[in-house]
C-alpha cells in the first residue's frame, strides 16, 4: 500500500509539474469557453440581412411582407417593392447576374388566377445556397399570407394576432428529468473525453517506463500490482485535479449574469444525492477505464501498438452511448436493468436511472461490488501479463500466449 | 549464517530452460561472482534471487529465512538494463527510489547527497537525469542500489559501459562495501575483472552451473602447468619435449606443459641454449581459461554444436 502511494505520488508530481499540464489546464478551457460564448453570442446576433426586391400588384401584401421582413424576430431586411413588368423582370435578372448589385434575390408574386385563392410566390436568388434569406422569406410569407387570408374573411385584426400568436408549453414541472438527461448526457462526454485523455496517458507512461527500463529497479522492491495500481491512481489524480480546477472555473463563470443570462432562467437544481452518485460513478468508471488503459500498456511495447489496441477502450463506451436512448426511453425494462449493471456500463448508465426512476439499493450496490472486483480482476490480470510480458521482452503477444502467462507466476 | 541461498531452482520459460537445478550459497562479506556466456541464465537466476519472478521448482533462501518480499529492503539491485526517468530531477529520483527501500525522505536525501559526493557527482544533484552522460547515469543507478544500506547487493553487469577511470572507482566501492561485511553477487562475462575481486564464484553455461566454489579452490583445482617467458635469441627451448603447446608472440611466449613439474626442466634447456630471459614464470591458469575448459567438457557445449557465446 506505501508503495502504491510512492508511486502514485511520483506520478501525479512530474507530471501536474510539467508546463504541458499547466497550458492544457488553461489553454483547454479557454479554447472551448470562446467557442460556447463565440457560437451564442453570434446566434443571438446573426438576423438575416439581405437585401431582396418583391414585385407584386398587391400593394397591401407588399408592404406586410416589407414591413415584417424589415422588422422580424430574427430578420433584418432590406425590401424594395416593384410593379410588376416584363422590364422590371429584365432589369431585377440582370441585377442577379452583375457582382456590383447589392439584390440577394427578388420574390415574385403572380395574383391568384381566381379571387379568393393564394397567389404564387417565384423566388430567384443569387445564390443557391442563401439558405437563412430563403427560409426567412418562407416564415414570412406564410404568416402573412394567412393573417391575410383569416383578415379576408372578416376577422378583425385583433382577432388574427390573437389566433396566431405562438403557443407556449409549460414544461417546468418535467425540468427534472430533461435536466437528469442532460447531466447524463454530459457525463458521457466528460468521460468519453477523460478516458481518452487520462486513461491513454495511463497506458503511456506505462509504455514510457518500459523504455527508460526503470521497471526493473522498481521490480526489485515493489509487486507490478503496486506499480500498475499506482500508475492508474496517480494519472488519474492528475485528470481529476485537471478537470476539478476547469469545474470550479466553470461554477465561476456560470455564475455570472451574463453566463445566465444565456441558459435562460433557473431549471430545477440536482439533488446531493444525484451528486452524490454522480461522483462515485464518475470514480468508478475512471478507475476502470483506466485500468483497462493498464492492461492495454502492459501488453504492449510502443505507442504505434497501443493505438491499434485503443478501440477497447472505445467500443464499450460506444455500447453504452447506444444503450443511452433504450434506457432513457424504459428505464425499468428489463434490458436497462441488465445493461446498468455491466461494470463498463453502471458508471453511465445506472447513473442514468437512478436520475429518471427509482432504482432499488441493491442494484446500486451490486453495480458498485461489480465495478469493485471488475478493476482488481483487471489490474490482477494486467500485472500478470506485465510481469511476463517485461521479463520476456519483444513481440508482441497473441491471445494464446497471454493466456499461458497468466498461469506463471 | 548464509545471506543467500538457493537450492536446485529451476526456471522454464514455454519450451526454452532457463535455469535448471542450480544452487549456491553466498556468505556475508564475500564478492560472488556469477559468470556464464551471455543468455546462460545470470539474470533469471538473479531475478528468481529478489522475487521477480518464481523458481518452477527449488527454493530460494534470503538472509537465512524462506523468501519474504519484506527481505527486499535489505537488498540493493543494479539491473543490467537499467534506466532512471529521464524528465526527473536527479535527487528526487533518489530519494523516490530510497523511498521504496522504506527510507524516510529526509534520510534519503541526506544520503543521495553523501554518496553523490562520494563518486564525485555532486554537480549532477539537480540536474534531469536526460542531461547527464551515460557514465553519470550509471553512477546515479549505482547509488539507488546502495542508498539503504543494504546487506546485500546484486549487480548484473556492473562495469559494463564504463570508462577505466569510473569502473576502478566502483569495482573500489564494492570492495569497501565488503570490507563492511556485505555479501556481493555481481554477474559478468568479463572473466579478468572477477579475477582479482572475487571470494567465490560460480560458473553457469545453458541453465546448468558448471563450475563453483571458493576462488583460490577453483583454481587449485586445475594444475599450474603453465609458463609465461619472456626472452630474447634462441627459441629452441619451445621444442623441449615438456611442452604440449606454445605460443609465441614476437619475445613472449605462453607455454602449456605436459605436468607443472616439469617447469624447472625447461627452464635449464633454455639456459642451456644460451637464450636470453628476462622473466620465466609458473603460472595459473587464468579463470577464463577454466572457463573455456570447463564449458568445452560439458555435454550441452556438444548440444549447441560447440559454442560457447562468451
Amino acid at each position: 500500500m506505501h508503495n502504491t502511494w510512492l508511486i502514485a505520488k511520483r506520478e501525479y508530481l512530474e507530471r501536474v509539474r510539467t508546463k504541458g499540464f499547466l497550458l492544457a489546464t488553461v489553454l483547454i478551457p479557454c479554447a472551448m469557453g470562446a467557442l460556447l460564448f463565440g457560437t451564442s453570442y453570434f446566434m443571438m446576433q446573426t438576423k438575416t440581412t439581405s437585401h431582396i426586391a418583391v414585385v407584386t400588384t398587391d400593394n397591401r401584401l407588399g408592404e406586410a411582407l416589407q414591413q415584417r421582413l424589415k422588422n422580424g424576430k430574427h430578420t433584418d431586411m432590406q425590401v424594395d417593392l416593384y410593379q410588376p413588368s416584363d422590364e422590371t423582370r429584365a432589369t431585377l435578372n440582370s441585377q442577379l447576374h452583375t457582382s456590383k448589385s447589392k439584390i440577394a434575390g427578388y420574390l415574385w408574386i403572380k395574383p391568384p388566377a381566381t379571387s379568393g385563392e393564394r397567389p404564387v410566390f417565384e423566388y430567384h436568388a443569387r445564390s443557391a445556397g442563401d439558405l437563412s434569406t430563403e427560409e426567412a422569406i418562407e416564415n414570412v410569407v406564410n404568416i402573412v399570407v394567412s393573417r391575410e387570408g383569416l383578415l379576408g374573411r372578416g376577422l378583425s385584426a385583433a382577432d388574427v394576432d390573437r389566433i396566431t400568436a405562438p403557443v407556449d408549453i409549460d414544461t417546468s414541472s418535467n425540468g427534472n428529468t430533461q435536466v437528469a438527461f442532460a447531466v447524463a448526457y454530459f457525463f458521457f462526454i466528460l468521460m468519453y473525453m477523460v478516458i481518452m485523455l487520462y486513461g491513454m496517458n495511463t497506458a503511456r507512461s506505462i509504455i514510457e517506463e518500459k523504455g527508460s527500463r526503470v521497471f526493473e529497479v522498481l521490480l526489485a522492491t515493489i509487486t507490478p500490482d503496486e506499480l500498475l495500481a499506482g500508475k492508474i491512481l496517480g494519472v488519474g489524480a492528475v485528470g481529476l485535479t485537471q478537470i476539478g480546477i476547469w469545474m470550479a472555473a466553470a461554477l465561476a463563470i456560470s455564475s455570472t449574469q451574463y453566463a445566465s443570462s444565456l441558459m435562460g432562467g433557473g431549471h430545477g437544481p440536482v439533488s446531493l444525492l444525484q451528486a452524490a452518485y454522480f461522483l462515485a460513478y464518475f470514480l468508478f468508471g475512471f478507475i476502470l477505464y483506466s485500468s483497462i488503459a493498464a492492461a492495454l500498456g502492459a501488453m504492449t511495447n510502443s505507442e504505434q501498438e497501443l493505438q491499434q489496441l485503443n478501440m477497447f477502450l472505445v467500443m464499450p463506451l460506444a455500447f453504452c452511448m447506444l444503450m443511452l436512448f433504450q434506457v432513457v426511453r424504459a428505464p425499468d425494462s428489463t434490458l436497462a436493468r441488465v445493461v446498468s449493471l455491466i461494470p463498463f456500463c453502471s458508471p453511465l448508465l445506472m447513473n442514468l436511472r437512478t436520475s429518471l426512476t427509482y432504482v432499488a439499493p441493491w442494484e446500486i450496490i451490486l453495480s458498485f461490488v461489480l465495478m469493485g472486483l471488475t478493476i482488481v480482476a483487471i489490474v490482477w490480470v494486467s500485472s500478470r501479463i506485465y510481469r511476463v510480458g517485461i521479463l520476456m521482452y519483444g513481440k508482441k503477444p497473441n491471445l494464446p500466449e497471454i493466456l499461458r502467462w497468466l498461469k506463471y507466476s | 549464517m548464509p545471506i543467500v541461498e538457493l537450492q536446485k531452482i529451476r526456471k522454464v520459460y514455454d519450451t526454452k530452460v532457463a535455469v535448471e537445478g542450480l544452487s549456491l550459497t553466498i556468505e556475508p562479506g564475500t564478492m560472488f561472482g556469477l559468470l556464464g556466456p551471455n543468455g546462460s541464465g545470470k539474470t533469471s537466476s538473479i531475478r528468481m534471487m529478489i522475487g521477480m519472478t518464481v523458481p518452477d521448482s527449488g527454493t530460494v533462501r534470503l538472509f537465512d529465512k524462506a523468501f519474504d518480499r519484506r527481505s527486499l529492503t535489505r537488498v540493493g539491485y543494479l539491473p543490467e538494463e537499467r534506466g532512471l526517468y529521464k524528465k526527473m530531477k536527479v535527487l528526487d529520483q533518489l530519494i523516490f527510489l530510497g523511498q521504496l527501500h522504506s527510507l524516510s525522505e529526509a534520510e534519503a536525501r541526506k544520503r543521495s547527497i553523501d554518496w553523490c559526493e562520494r563518486l564525485e557527482i555532486t554537480e549532477a544533484i539537480e540536474k534531469k537525469t536526460e542531461e547527464l552522460s551515460k557514465g553519470m547515469q550509471q553512477k546515479i543507478q549505482f547509488i539507488a542500489a546502495l542508498l539503504h544500506e543494504p546487506e546485500l547487493i546484486i549487480m548484473d553487469e556492473p562495469f559494463s559501459g564504463l570508462d577505466p577511470v569510473n569502473a576502478q572507482l566502483l569495482m573500489d566501492t564494492l570492495v569497501e562495501l565488503r570490507r563492511n561485511g556485505k555479501a556481493i553477487l555481481f554477474s559478468t562475462h568479463r572473466m579478468d575483472q572477477v579475477e582479482k575481486l572475487c571470494d567465490a564464484i560460480a560458473i553457469i553455461y545453458r541453465g546448468k552451473m558448471v563450475l563453483s566454489g571458493n576462488m583460490r579452490d577453483v583454481k587449485g583445482r586445475y594444475p599450474r602447468n603453465r609458463v609465461q617467458a619472456v626472452f630474447t635469441g634462441d627459441d629452441s627451448f619451445l621444442k623441449h619435449p615438456s611442452v604440449v603447446e606454445s605460443k609465441n608472440y614476437a619475445g613472449i611466449a605462453e607455454i602449456t606443459l605436459k605436468s607443472p613439474d616439469l617447469a624447472q626442466a625447461l627452464l635449464a634447456d633454455a639456459v642451456s641454449h644460451g637464450t636470453h630471459l628476462t622473466r620465466f614464470e609458473v603460472i595459473e591458469p587464468t579463470l577464463e581459461e577454466i572457463f573455456i575448459e570447463t564449458v568445452k567438457a560439458t555435454p550441452e557445449y556438444a548440444e549447441a554444436g560447440g559454442k560457447v557465446d562468451a
